[in-house]
């Protein structure tokens, strides 16, 4: 099935990306979580009519993509996913405001056309920022982070066990999907009649190997704590990180 | 069947099970089970499918309740109070790596058990570098297990063990799904670990190459404990116990 | 229906990540602590599985497209509510995260209308009311159908809402309403036959696995359907108090169309329609002239103004390609220098 095969390469090179040595995947990764969500909560701020101001918040991501040689290939694909959603809640805007912001050259810029502009640049801008963070951060770095912003601890321990099976688990998938593909030739999903059987035999499985886990975890002392090693401390490097980009950020939003 | 073992000398055996019987509703799985162990010493555990084995050592890691019986690890006595000690003189290692391996990267999963056992940041670097240095994974001690083979899965899981400084290493099929060359680096670092083994295995060539002493299992007991030479050889033993000679003999 | 950052406003994102956290501590408080140690895993394992089975193709019967089953739902019954809720929230955060799938300002939203619908409502008061007092095949089908049902139309309704709210689209409450929930009661009955048809099989399987299953008493029964009213009537003020707090917050009621997004308060909803009409007046004036003094403003909605900032992404790029490749240079350099020693 493409869909989980693409799902297992997306992570692959994902984390592939995340691992490689560089200055932006050496800043420390609250640091560059707060950066981002600063980032996205200033950029979807912005009026809806207010192009050039949000325009002037790329320089974050140009800066950070061109300096930190960020590979935007993946990013393509992430965006085509997201501007379908976007178009499809802008579309009307062209048609409902009708008022004419200003003219350029023989068209009437309206109101409509500039606030559907705002809305897909804002979700191509909130997506880039997302994936900035996701590839330069590994998941075990980040989910330190979120331990720091004082997101429980059982979620975060959820977050890691979750991110290490999802490859396991979607390999399981992608292996009884293909046998059944394999005797079931025309057909282009699982019909209804294994709808319960597959699905049920994943879920059966992973409850079986959840327990083995368990086991693994038990036997290796742990008592209902997730040990949290700190490997990394901030430095004046992250410092600096954080602070000056919220600064140049909250200096163009309010400037 | 005993263990041929003297019995009396406790404090010198490291591992110890007396008359340990154990079951799964009515019908028992494990009779009258006397084994001992000494320190370094590499023990097979082999025998058809379904006559104890995997039962047994989860017995052995308390993963099972005891029913009768005893069993000693270390001097210590296989108890609720006990637990928490036990538990960290005892290393299992998984049959599927990938359950046992449960964080994201090789060096946090090794740094896991040492970090639980309220080592210092410093104590469990060493102690996880000096466990991947054992099993030559320093290399990808960053590495996201996923990305890792089914050999080096299984040295990692090794690792794991090795870090908590276990005394006894209790192994379940370790050779499954390993290719030949990855099987052969398997035993060569297995044979330099200096540590007490207990390997269970279908895989009597790979029992041949790593154990100094082979016990049969069938039918949930001993039916022999001796040298590895002299239970591998004995065609006549292996067949009546549903199990047939290392291929390495049977074709020579 | 997964939310893009692009569609919330903060105020929204902000006042969903509240009520979600809300929710999440409860359930964090809820799981019992001599039980969680045990659940973890589970949890961690079943979020996984959710993740993949998601990715599964369902052909539906007599059409060409495929469904997939509904996670909040299966997970509460399996896990129970509390701990299914954990999981969710943990399976929204990986999507977002690794798929793009959802924003990460979104995710309040996200868990809300996804994750606390499905659990709660879904797993709390449908699957539990149902499947309470005895388990069947046809209650538990009956139960994931309509808490499938129930938890999308909820969540598609929240979408709704809370893009309307944000002041995104120009599409009248209405019109967006009435697109959003006929497509999601498609949708949800699709996910409940899926989710259904998984239960019912662990059901034969392995009925222990379920949640509740072998606790079915009379009792219980009583004491869900007190629970459901509970429930009920907490959402209820829930929706409605966060409704009304919007509306207040809005003086013209549901014509949110022409609003500014609640976050730039700074900029009072009648100077926007103030500025936009002086615009209008101010058609036929010179480009340039009328550029010029828009471009004070903060709204400054010009073409001076887009070109502006189109000029300062430009230099941006351009500093940054010279300093990368300043950088390269050096490197190379630096190579140079060391192959030669």
């Amino acid at each position: 099935m493409n869909r989980i095969s693409d799902a297992v390469s997306e992570i692959y090179k994902l984390d592939m990306e995340a691992g490689k040595k560089g200055w932006l995947q050496e800043i420390h990764p609250l640091s560059k979580l707060l950066v981002t969500i600063l980032f996205i909560l200033l950029t979807v701020s912005f009026g809806k009519y207010d192009l050039s101001g949000l325009l002037k918040m790329g320089i974050y991501l140009i800066a950070a993509f061109v300096l930190g040689d960020i590979s935007i290939k993946m990013l393509l694909k992430r965006m085509k996913l997201l501007l379908a959603l976007v178009c499809l809640a802008g579309i009307g805007n062209p048609l409902f405001d009708r008022e004419t912001l200003f003219v350029l050259g023989s068209l009437n810029v309206t109101g409509g056309m500039v606030s559907a502009a705002t809305l897909i640049i804002k979700g191509a801008y909130s997506v880039s920022a997302s994936y900035l963070l996701m590839i330069t951060t590994p998941m075990e770095d980040l989910c330190r982070a979120l331990r720091k912003l004082c997101v429980p601890k059982t979620i975060v321990t959820i977050l890691m066990l979750a991110y290490r099976y999802i490859i396991v688990l979607l390999k399981e998938a992608e292996r009884m999907t293909d046998a059944y593909m394999l005797r079931a030739p025309g057909q282009k999903g699982i019909s209804y009649k294994a709808w319960g059987t597959l699905a049920g035999q994943l879920l059966l499985r992973s409850m079986d190997r959840a327990q083995v886990v368990y086991d693994s975890m038990k036997l290796r002392g742990y008592g209902g704590e997730f040990p949290q090693g700190c490997r990394k401390t901030a430095g004046m490097g992250d410092y600096a990180y954080g602070i000056g980009w919220s600064a140049a950020l909250l200096a163009v939003r309010l400037l | 069947m005993k263990s041929e073992e003297n019995v009396g000398e406790q404090e010198m055996n490291l591992l110890e099970i007396k008359d340990l019987s154990f079951g799964y509703g009515r019908e028992k799985v494990l009779k009258d089970i006397n084994i001992c162990m000494r320190k370094g010493e590499s023990v097979g555990l082999i025998g058809a499918n379904g006559v104890g084995k995997s039962t047994l050592l989860r017995l052995l890691t308390g993963l099972l309740d005891i029913q009768e019986g005893g069993i000693w690890i270390n001097g210590l006595e296989m108890k609720k109070e006990n637990m928490a000690g036990i538990r960290a003189e005892i290393g299992y290692v998984f049959q599927d790596s990938d359950s046992q391996l449960f964080m994201t990267t090789v060096y946090e999963d090794v740094a896991f058990a040492p970090r639980n056992y309220g080592k210092s940041e410093e104590e469990t670097e060493r102690l996880s570098m000096g466990a991947l240095r054992q099993v030559c994974l320093e290399e990808k001690k960053d590495c996201q297990i996923y990305r890792l083979s089914g050999g080096e899965k299984k040295l990692a899981s090794i690792a794991t063990v090795l870090a908590m400084e276990a005394k006894v290493m209790l192994l379940d099929e370790p050779s499954v799904a390993l290719d030949p060359r990855n099987r052969r680096n398997l035993i060569r670092i297995l044979n330099e670990l200096p540590g007490a083994k207990l390997i269970a295995s279908h895989d009597l060539d790979f029992i041949y190459d790593t154990c100094q002493r082979v016990i049969l299992l069938s039918e949930g007991r001993i039916a022999a404990d001796h040298e590895t030479e002299k239970i591998l050889r004995d065609q006549r033993l292996l067949e009546a116990h549903g199990l047939e000679l290392p291929l390495s003999f049977s074709r020579a | 229906m997964h939310m893009a950052d692009a569609l919330v406003s903060p105020a929204a994102a902000g006042t969903m990540y509240a009520m979600s956290a809300a929710a999440a501590a409860y359930a964090v408080k809820k799981v019992r602590p001599d039980d969680l140690d045990r659940k973890v895993p589970m949890m961690g394992v079943m979020g996984a599985f959710v993740f993949a089975a998601q990715m599964i193709n369902f052909t539906i019967p007599g059409t060409g497209s495929s469904g997939h089953l509904c996670g909040g739902m299966l997970l509460s019954a399996v896990l129970g509510t509390h701990a299914g809720f954990l999981t969710m929230i943990a399976v929204l955060a990986i999507q977002c995260l690794l798929f793009a799938d959802g924003g990460l300002l979104a995710l309040g939203c996200n868990i809300w209308n996804m994750a606390f619908y499905g659990c709660f409502v879904g797993g709390a008061l449908i699957w539990r009311a149902m499947t309470g007092k005895k388990m069947t095949r046809g209650r538990i089908t009956a139960a994931s159908v309509i808490g499938c049902v129930l938890s999308l139309q909820l969540g598609a309704f929240s979408v709704t809402v809370q893009t309307l709210v944000s002041g995104i689209t120009e599409l009248p409450f209405s019109v967006f309403l009435g697109m959003m929930q006929p497509i999601h009661l498609a949708i949800g009955l699709v996910e409940g036959m899926i989710t259904a048809a998984v239960l019912v099989f662990v059901y034969e399987a392995r009925p222990e696995v379920l949640h509740g299953y072998g606790c079915e008493t009379k009792a219980g029964g009583r004491m869900s359907r007190k629970r459901t009213a509970a429930v009920l009537a907490s959402l209820a003020l829930v929706i409605g108090g966060a409704l009304s707090l919007f509306a207040s917050a809005k003086p013209d009621g549901l014509e949110w169309s022409m609003e500014k997004t609640a976050g730039t308060a700074e900029l009072s909803a009648e100077g926007m329609i103030y500025q936009l009409s002086e615009k209008v007046q101010g058609i036929t004036a010179v480009l340039p002239d009328y550029s010029f003094r828009s471009s004070e403003s903060a709204a400054g909605t010009s073409f001076s103004g887009i070109a502006g900032g189109l000029i300062v992404l430009g230099v941006c790029l351009a500093v940054c390609l010279l300093i990368k490749r300043v950088k390269h240079a050096g490197q190379k350099n630096g190579k140079v220098v060391n192959e030669q020693n």
